[in-house]
Order: C-alpha cells, then structure tokens, then sequence
C-alpha cells in the first residue's frame, strides 16, 4: 500500500511537471538591465494541405523555400495528401487540426464558404497592390469560382481550359485534313465517324461523361445554372439541343469508344495507344508527350453560338479559423504567385501569354498558340453552396439516364430541374 | 530529429504516466473498498483496454447515435432535425430501396453459395492426399491478400476481353452470344459480384470447417458404413450434423461480413440503376456528399437490419446445430 502510495506521487509529480513544460512559454522576468536590439521576430509556421503526388510535391516544394526564403514574417510548411485529400481536409475541418492554407477544387470553394470554413480576403485584396493580389488582371469566369456572395475567399492559381487532342496518322490514314479552330460540332461528328474503325478498334473519339456536357450548353447558348444561381434552365431549347448531341456521341460506336470498351481499356489510355482520333484535354494533359505519337492541337468545335471552353480551377485559401490571419494571407498571395509561374496555365491575363506559358512548361510549346486562344473563351463551372447535392442530381437524374439510352433529353431534363432547382433554394 | 519528434515523444509518455496512475487509483479505491486483491489487480490491469473500448468505440457508436438526428455537414456543428433522416431514408430517397435490395440479395445468395464452396474445399483438403500441407496453405493464401488488389484484380477479370470472357468465348461463339460486360451491365452487376464472392470462399471459412471436420469422430462414420450407409448418407446424417456449430459460426460472420461489403464496390465503377451496397453508400453520403447525420442514420439501419438477421438465424439454430452432449426431448 505504502509502495502504491508513493508511486502514484511519483506519477504526479511527472505528470504535472510534463504538463508545466508542455504549456505556453512564460514571461520573462522583468529585470533593471539596459535595453538592447530585440531578436527578429520568429516566423509564424503556416501550414499548407494540398494533393500533390510524389513529384508534384517535390516540384512544390521548390517554390515554397523560394518565398520562404524571402519572407521575414511567415514560413509555409506543406502538408500533401495525395489520397482521400478531402475527407482528411474535412476531418481536420472537423476536429480544429485544419491547416492554414487549403488547396480546394472550384467545386469545393463555394460549399467551403457557404458553411463559414473559408476567411474571406476581400478587404485584404482591396489594399493590396501585389501582383498576384490584382482581381483585374485575373480571367473573371474563372476567378468567380473562388468568390461567393461577392466575396472572395481564395486565389486561383490554375486553369486548364479544354482544347482537343488529336492523332495526325489517323487523320492521315483516314485521308481526311487536320481540324482547323474554326470547325464547328457537324464537323467533329463527321470527322469523328470517318475516323472509326470498329474492326481495328480505333474510335473517333470517346466521352464518358468527359468532356463536361456543361461545355456543349454553353457553346449552345444555354445554362446549367443561372447566373444569379437561382435556376437551372437544362430544359431549355439551347440546353436540349446540347444534350442532344452529346448523347448520340457518347458510347455510339459509330463515332466513339463503346463503354465496356472505355471500361475495360482505360478513357485517356485509348487515346495514348493510338486508338483514340481526338480526345478532349485539359492544356496541361500529358496526351501530347507520349513516345511515337505524333499529336496535333486545336481548339473545341464551335456549337452554335460560341466555342466556349471549360476550364478546370483550384484556388488556394485560408482557414477560417487560423491563428495566424495576415501571416496566412500574405502567404497565400506569394504562394499563388509563385504556383502561377510554375503551373500551365495560370488564370491571369498578364500570364496567359505564349513567352509565360513556354518558360512555365517548355513541353507545351507546340500546344502554346492553341492554350492561349482557348483561354480568351475559357469558363469555369457556377458552383453552388450545395453543389455535391446538385451534382449528385444531375448526374443520376440526368445524365445517366440519357447516356444509357433510358431515356430522352427533353423528358429527363424537365424531371431533373425540378428537383436541381430544389436543392438551390 | 529527436527534436522534430520530442513533443509528440512527451505526449505518449505523459499518456502513459496517466493511465498507469488511473490503473493505480482503481487498484486502491477498489483496495479501500474492501475488494479482493486479486479482483482489484485485474481491475487495475484492464483498465487501458477498457479506457480504449469507451473512449474509440462506445463514445463513437453512441455520437453516431446522436449524429442519425442531426443534419451534420462536417464543417458547421450538428443541427437537431429529429426523425427527418429516418423520413428521407425511407420515403423520400430513390438510391436507399435499390441499395437494401442488392445489398441483402448479395447477402441472400453469396452466404449459402461460398458456405458449401467452403465445406466441399474443406472436405477435399480433409482427405489424405499427398502434400496435403502445400495444398492447405496455397487455398489460404487468397485469404491473405489486400482487398483493394484483390478488386483491380477481379475488374480486369470481368473486363470485356478479360480473363472470364476469354476462357468462356469458345462456349459464347457456339450459342452467338455476345460477351458479356459484367460489371457495365446493369443485370449482371449482382452475379459478377457474387462470382467474385467464392473468392471468399477459400480461406479462413474453410480452415474452420477444416478443423472441424477432422474433429469428427471416425467411429461414428465406421459404424455407419457397417450397417450399410452410402457415402453421401454417412456426409449428410453424420458428417454435417457433427460439424453443424461450425458451419453455424461460418454462416453468422458470412451473413455480418456480406452485408457489410465494402471495399470490392468501392474500387469498381458499376451503373447507378444497379444500386449501391449500403456501406458504400453509407459512405459517399458521410464523406462526399456533406451529409454526416444521414450517413449516421444509415449506419445505424444497416446495424439493425444485420442484428435482427443474426437474431432470426440464431432463433432457428436450434433445429439445425446439434452440439455434442447435448440432450435433445424427444418429440
């Protein structure tokens, strides 16, 4: 007993000691001795989530010790999580672990935000003259996914707007001439039928619910989502001939890859074995890099109003809850600086130039002229605070339907925006 | 590096200070309450296992409890909306019905199917064959593979022209039919799936009946075979009944186990109108669709409905498990 009892002391003392050396530093004593120059200031760790792989990380990696380097008041630690990258983001979110900085798809902004996970930088932006920190300068379709309500709540540091692939020896082997930008959707659907050779497995092209369908109803004049994001017009004439179209391309054999074909041999993998005519691409796909695979580059075909293209975003942001505010925010617009000059293609309009993109990515000099001109007409998708929900919906209520043939484009879209339009409200 | 580490170093050591000082307190208050030594001693000692049970899975079931009543999306705090996810779940939802449905026809049908792949596996491997040890451990070895490998693996078998459909054209060609996209058909989603479920049928299953079978009494099947039983009679009158608490045991984890199907499903991409399995589905509503509280709601069904399938199968267990010593009335 005696022993127990002096044990457990023992434990006390440890753990209260552990506990005194685990907690905030204390104030030094005040003391009578002269004053001297105080020590710099400690630079405030920011952390920073992003999905970076292996080589994108370490690529990343490079540019942060660079604003490391010059920075006095803030160093940035980067954290990747290259799987399940969300659902770790949103349990840090959960359990206050989050980082400072996050890096979120443009499908992620606006939810973020709505739920109050984001700091909005607005009245940071207005007074600062960085850069990086011009809203101006910046392509405003792609910027709007980091905004919400009229404010911003991250930078985005990447667009990669859709242009079209294409394998010159199927061209050549099918005698026909190579795209041309002014080609319109009548053309691609021609060439893409002259292209298919069932018996040798070579397909014209090949969707598989990519490119996005949101693309064609915007070259078509339509919406998904309003502007206002109150509606979801999919039913109208614009829309409907957009999923028209898109539907009796998508697994027709006649002009694109069956989907037990793209199932079992892989959706850009087709394209890379030189089974695939033309594929539609972000500007920064590695589809043009493959050994023996000459690859030429266009812009997507003209619907009948424009040839908008989409582009993919991500943008940076800060933790609404972070410690370190100013430190996090100022590291946020160095970073996306920095990641601006290092990623193809940067969503700014000073950056988006052939000289920019070539030192950015030496790789992508043949694709530079294309990239460049599809950004002029590149936009993002309007994400709603409850875009998963809305997602889920169109996708299960719309699009799977009419891309299995259970349904048509008229009928399945009047269904669907009804219960869209609800999850907007 | 010690630095990098030390605080994360000096967290573990002051967990461990605290819990040896909780076992301590439990051992003297029990001590002062005038407990045996030898009780307040294991008292004392599993006091960490117990800390653990509460602390990572009692105190997670009973949130998750609270979580089924709520409108949680993760990054705001839980909202109280009472029995609305019940109502959603059961009436409003298009994906739960169809979901329940595969789920529990999955369950229905892998369970009996990989329960006699197993017992004829164990049957043959119960023989005395020669390197009967190299066997038993080849048949086990699919048991111990990553599941997530194991469903690539399988997804390319079902391919288009896949290993499955490679092996079955000769037959395919004579009758003209077309190969089948297994799991890119809607209708085959199901039979793919429970194809892929006699993987399960080697393994720990089979180990068990193994061991049961060679535990039954050679007598019995001697004496039987004197008065002039069959082979299959001497299986089915002797054999099965003896090893029946087994194959009860293998039936129960085989029924908790395929309603719970998870990883398979997750890896491989099949048509919407096939339905979902329910802890897939639990899973996308928690995790990619914001909605926590509904996904806790789901869990909470599908640990019902798998209660009460225990509880029905264990209910009528006594009229096909016969345990050795019993005593059975006479009718």
């Amino acid at each position: 007993m005696n022993g127990s009892i002096r044990l457990m002391s023992a434990l006390l003392l440890v753990l209260s000691l552990g506990l005194t050396a685990c907690s905030g530093k204390s104030e030094p004593a005040k003391t009578n001795e002269p004053v001297t120059t105080p020590a710099p200031k400690e630079k405030v760790k920011i952390r920073l989530a992003t999905w970076a792989g292996a080589d994108e990380a370490k690529e990343l990696q490079g540019v942060i010790d660079k604003i490391n380097a010059k920075s006095t008041s803030f160093e940035i630690v980067s954290e990747p999580a290259p799987a399940d990258y969300y659902t770790k983001l949103q349990t840090m979110i959960a359990g206050n672990t989050a980082p400072d900085l996050m890096w979120l798809g443009a499908e992620y902004v606006a939810p973020y935000a709505g739920k109050g996970a984001l700091l909005s930088i607005s009245d940071r932006l207005a007074k600062d003259t960085r850069s990086a920190a011009k809203l101006d300068d910046y392509f405003q379709p792609v910027l709007q996914s980091a905004q919400l309500e009229g404010k911003t709540y991250g930078l985005p540091w990447i667009a990669q707007p859709v242009i079209v692939y294409y394998n010159k020896a199927l061209f050549k082997a099918a005698n026909l001439p190579e795209p041309t930008d002014d080609w319109t959707w009548d053309q691609f659907r021609d060439m893409a039928k002259k292209l298919t050779n069932k018996s040798k497995g070579v397909y014209g092209t090949t969707f598989n619910g990519w490119p996005p369908v949101h693309m064609f109803v915007w070259q078509a004049g339509g919406e998904v989502i309003s502007p206002d994001l109150k509606s979801s017009p999919i039913d109208s004439p614009e829309a409907l001939k957009a999923l028209e179209f898109y539907g009796n391309i998508i697994y027709n054999d006649e002009v694109a890859a069956p989907r037990n074909v793209v199932n079992e041999q892989g959706f850009g993998e087709m394209f890379k074995a030189g089974k695939i005519a033309m594929f539609f691409g972000g500007a920064s796909d590695d589809l043009d890099r493959v050994p023996n695979l000459e690859v030429g580059h266009v812009r997507v075909p003209k619907g009948p109003k424009d040839r908008t293209t989409f582009a993919w975003t991500a943008s940076t942001a800060i933790n609404a809850k972070t410690k370190h505010p100013q430190e996090a925010y100022d590291a946020l617009v160095d970073l996306t600086d920095g990641i601006q000059h290092w990623k193809v293609l940067a969503p700014r309009k000073s950056l988006a130039t052939k000289a920019e993109l070539i030192k950015a990515e030496p790789r992508k000099e043949k694709a530079a002229d294309v990239i460049v001109k599809a950004a002029e007409d590149m936009r993002a998708f309007r994400i709603v605070p409850k875009h998963q929900e809305w997602d889920t919906i169109f996708w299960e209520q719309l699009q799977d339907p009419l891309y299995s043939g259970k349904g048509k484009a008229a009928d399945l879209a009047k269904a669907a925006r009804a219960k869209l339009e609800a999850v907007l409200k | 590096m010690l630095e990098a580490y030390s605080q994360t170093l000096t967290h573990w050591l002051l967990v461990g200070a605290a819990v040896i000082l909780l076992m301590l307190i439990t051992y003297a208050l029990l001590q002062a309450l005038k407990a045996r030594r030898a009780t307040a001693v294991g008292y004392a000692l599993v006091l960490p296992w117990v800390l653990g049970f509460v602390i990572w899975q009692v105190y997670p079931v009973l949130y998750s409890l609270y979580l089924a009543f709520t409108s949680y999306d993760v990054l705001t705090p839980p909202k109280w909306v009472g029995l609305a996810n019940f109502k959603t779940m059961f009436l409003d939802d298009p994906r739960f019905w169809p979901s329940v449905r595969l789920t529990l026809l999955y369950s229905f049908l892998s369970v009996p199917l990989g329960m006699i792949g197993a017992l004829g596996t164990a049957t043959l491997l119960a023989q005395d064959v020669k390197a009967v040890g190299f066997w038993r451990t080849l048949y086990y070895v699919p048991s111990i593979l990553p599941a997530a490998a194991t469903a690539l693996l399988w997804r390319f078998m079902f391919a288009g022209s896949g290993l499955l459909n490679s092996i079955l054209s000769p037959f395919l060609k004579l009758f003209n039919i077309a190969p089948p996209s297994w799991f890119a058909d809607e209708k085959l989603v199901l039979p793919s799936f429970l194809i892929m479920s006699f993987w399960g049928v080697f393994g720990s299953n089979t180990i068990i009946l193994l061991a049961s079978l060679k535990n039954v009494p050679k007598e019995l099947s001697e004496a039987a075979q004197v008065d002039g039983a069959s082979p299959w009679t001497r299986f089915i009158r002797i054999t099965v009944p003896m090893i029946s608490p087994s194959l009860f045991y293998v039936m129960i984890m085989g029924i908790i186990s395929a309603m719970q199907n998870f990883t398979a499903p997750l890896f491989i991409t099949t048509p919407g109108g096939a339905g979902t399995f329910l802890n897939v589905y639990i899973y996308q509503q928690g995790f990619t669709q914001f909605k926590m509280g509904y996904g806790a709601a789901l869990g909470w069904f599908l640990m019902v409905l798998i209660l009460l399938l225990t509880a029905v199968v264990w209910k009528f267990s006594a009229a096909y498990v016969y345990y050795e010593g019993e005593v059975r009335k006479e009718g």
